[in-house]
């Protein structure tokens, strides 16, 4: 069993929902290699304490609201009179406290708004601070690139799978950063940094290159993980130009079964 | 159980609409918790109960009964869920209300499974899962709160069980790069 195969499992692992042949070579994998070993350690204590975390109950109100509008609809009342219109605005207005201020400052914020759109000369002493604002934007986003890039380059995958995190913080247009995610996703050793990258490239799903990047990527990658985030992806960005590279992926017999299958499902999601 | 859920909806199906209080009297605690960890906001959260078991009510004639009731219940779920979104996007999300809700019960975790949470913060799980990019999140809920079957999972998820098996090892390993970065945040 590789380390990939291995990983495909682990979710079922945790769920004891292997076969006993399946178990008996997972955990012979696991015997063998410090790595997944480790993993599989730190992951599954994670699982486990998902478990432990508060369980949220709900309030008293809600099953007696429940059993009150069941009540109504039994005797016929989803054939109910047409409403007024006091009623019908109320509908709208939220209950929660919340939410009713947060509309009244969006109504407040937009009558500011009226009031600037009546007197749209602004003084010209704003413009200075505007550009210094621009400026200072500027120099905030290339500080991002560059520990990203710098971060995406180091020898440690930990340390790279950090640079992927300062990845998120880029502006999306920048080309420099995407191309290096692109890189780590088709030649990154660590599986991990390969998958952190597809999930960082999302972003910058907009531009047209990569999408095309990533429909490449996917027959390059040797592993189903990646493989199947790609396409995963591919599916997120509505991107029915991978259509043919789908084709050929669900048909290919050298490719993964998994995968295959994984592939004819995006097809039909993007058609 | 599920048997009896089919069966119980299909009553519901066929007009005998108080059989739908048993299905509540189930479910209505696990949808909740499903709801309060994808948007964080518990009035919030039992209003899409609501909506959902009315939803049910509203499409009870297209229940197939030889389709998994709880994948069925979690499709109306996340159809509520996503409606919902796409009607107060732009707005604020109620964070700060999340947080300020009523004390929760603390968890009666039996030994070992209190062993096993020694050296990790629980409080910081729970955050990390809260940044947890929604379809990330989502998919751990269904799988280890939910309890659900990686089967009825890819039912809801509309794509096919290995997908699903995948999605959970992801998930799991996006949590723990940002619970580190929280304890890193924390140690700093």
């Amino acid at each position: 069993m590789t380390c990939d195969e291995a990983k495909i499992l682990l979710a079922d692992y945790w769920s004891q929902s292997l076969g006993e042949a399946q178990e008996l070579g997972f955990e012979a994998h696991l015997a063998t290699c410090n790595e997944c070993r480790a993993e599989t350690e730190r992951l599954g204590a994670l699982w486990k304490n998902l478990a432990l975390l508060p369980i949220e109950e709900p309030g008293p109100n809600l099953r007696g609201r429940f059993y009150e509008a069941l009540g109504a609809y039994r005797q016929g009342l989803e054939s109910r009179p047409r409403r007024n219109l006091r009623d019908a605005l109320a509908a709208f207005w939220p209950k929660q406290p919340a939410w009713q201020m947060a509309v009244s400052f969006a109504l407040l914020v937009a009558g500011v708004g009226v009031g600037y759109g009546i007197h749209p000369d602004r003084p010209a002493r704003e413009q200075p601070a505007n550009s210094e604002l621009a400026q200072l934007r500027g120099e905030v986003s290339n500080m991002r690139q560059m520990v990203a890039l710098s971060l995406l380059q180091q020898q440690s995958a930990s340390e790279r799978l950090r640079g992927v995190s300062w990845a998120y913080r880029v502006e999306p247009s920048d080309t420099e950063v995407l191309s290096a995610l692109l890189t780590a996703v088709n030649q990154d050793p660590n599986v991990n940094v390969r998958l952190a990258a597809v999930d960082a490239l999302h972003a910058f799903g907009s531009s047209p290159v990569t999408r095309n990047a990533i429909i490449r990527a996917i027959p390059r990658q040797t592993t189903p993980l990646v493989q199947i985030a790609l396409l995963d992806l591919l599916v997120d960005l509505k991107e029915k130009e991978a259509a043919p590279e789908l084709r050929k992926l669900s048909t290919d017999e050298a490719v993964n079964g998994g995968v295959r299958q994984h592939a004819r499902w995006a097809l039909e999601k993007l058609q | 159980m599920n048997g009896t859920d089919n069966a119980l909806m299909a009553q519901v199906g066929a007009g005998e609409v108080s059989k739908l209080a048993v299905l509540f009297e189930r479910h209505h605690r696990p949808l909740f918790r499903y709801f309060v960890s994808m948007n964080r906001n518990r009035e919030l959260a039992e209003d899409l109960v609501q909506d959902v078991f009315f939803r049910m009510l509203r499409y009870r004639s297209s229940y197939d009964p030889r389709q998994s009731f709880t994948a069925w219940m979690y499709q109306i779920a996340r159809n509520a869920n996503v409606d919902q979104a796409q009607k107060r996007r732009g707005e604020v999300v109620g964070i700060e209300e999340f947080n300020e809700r009523r004390p929760e019960p603390v968890s009666t975790a039996p030994g070992p499974e209190e062993a096993a949470a020694r050296g990790q913060d629980l409080g910081l799980l729970k955050r990390a899962l809260e940044r947890l990019p929604a379809d990330k999140r989502e998919i751990l809920v269904l799988s280890r709160f939910q309890d659900m079957k990686y089967e009825d999972i890819a039912a809801v998820l509309g794509c096919e069980v290995g997908a699903v098996k995948v999605r959970v090892y992801r998930a799991i390993r996006a949590l723990e790069q940002i619970y580190f970065t929280l304890t890193g945040e924390r140690t700093a």
